[in-house]
């Protein structure tokens, strides 16, 4: 499986999925024109990791989003299913829900992946604001 | 051969002038009316965040501002249906379409106008969800929100079917909205305001 980097531009995010290390990062901003086409891709690809991998290590994603828009929450919901049933198969998960102190809005949404993924090792790391950038 | 003389200068800046003066009297901080691109609301972006942060606005307000602002602006570049280029599939990646956009101040809060043309059976969907979203306390858009998020997304969106409900969910009042007709064709104006 090869690995993805796609650097950070203005309305999409930064995603380095390292599928060799088991190791997934998304962080900056998501708000991509076209939500479906964008996330679409990289869902299809951890698709195809996790339909392929024999492995019992644990992956872990972590997540630090600063903004992301409505047809993107959709999206990304749809990615931690996709993780949570790998999980529920016999692979362990964490996802690491990185965001602001004092963003209520993306924390909350945690917190919706949290009770409906149970099967995640959902951690959740709250930053100090440092002028809403938000970093890990 | 005689050159047409520009006699309209003195009138152009007084209304340049009286156009200023509105602005600033209305706490006008953002303005754009045109076409969209997502360029154009990536750009559009930062002079929003940057004259934000400038003027002090707390954090969430702040988020909840541009989380707004976005999805206004991407309506205007998905459903307008003054497209600069037609939407035949191939251009779906890069889709412009027209439409305006304004963000003010009164009494502390923030107003978020947007407005674009919309097809008149579109209007009538509109109005249908804008209605119901106006009858919900802070507590249901939030039970819809979460119910929406599990559920299939609607055929007619190109987003989620979130979009209405993420500006309620931040918004501090009932969405408003309006429909004028334009006098031709089957189009009529959307109006849409959000309060932050």
């Amino acid at each position: 499986m090869k690995n993805i980097f796609i650097p950070a531009s203005a309305s999409s995010p930064e995603v380095d999925f390292r599928f060799d290390e088991r190791l997934l990062s998304l962080k900056g901003e998501a708000y991509p024109e076209n939500a479906a086409l964008f996330w679409g891709e990289l869902i299809s690809a951890v698709r195809s990791f996790t339909e392929n991998d024999a492995s019992r290590e644990c992956i872990t994603i972590n997540v630090g989003l600063a903004y992301f828009n409505s047809s993107s929450t959709k999206m990304l919901f749809s990615l931690f299913d996709m993780l949570n049933e790998k999980a529920a198969a016999g692979t362990p998960v964490t996802l690491n829900w990185y965001h602001d102190a004092d963003d209520d809005t993306i924390y909350e949404f945690g917190q919706e992946l949290c009770e409906d993924f149970t099967e995640l090792d959902f951690q959740n790391h709250a930053l100090q604001t440092d002028g809403g950038h938000t970093s890990f | 051969m005689n050159t047409p003389v520009l006699t309209s200068t003195e009138h152009d800046s007084l209304h340049w002038r009286i156009f200023c003066q509105l602005a600033g009297t209305r706490d006008v901080i953002f303005y754009y009316e045109g076409y969209f691109s997502q360029a154009i609301i990536a750009a559009v972006s930062d002079a929003v965040k940057m004259r934000t942060e400038h003027i002090g606005t707390g954090g969430m307000t702040r988020r909840r501002l541009f989380s707004s602002f976005i999805e206004m602006t991407q309506n205007i570049i998905h459903y307008s249906v003054d497209a600069y280029t037609r939407d035949d599939g191939e251009h779906f990646n890069n889709e412009v379409r027209h439409g305006s956009i304004c963000i003010s101040m009164r009494d502390g809060r923030y107003h978020l106008h947007c407005a674009n043309p919309v097809h008149h059976d579109v209007a009538l969907q509109l109005r249908e969800k804008l209605e119901h979203l106006r009858t919900l306390t802070i507590e249901d858009i939030k039970r819809e929100y979460k119910r929406t998020l599990r559920a299939e997304t609607p055929e007619s969106s190109k987003g989620a079917g979130l979009g209405f409900l993420t500006m309620a969910r931040d918004a501090s009042e009932p969405l408003e909205f309006e429909f004028t007709p334009l006098g031709h064709g089957d189009n009529v104006l959307f109006f849409l305001k959000a309060t932050i």
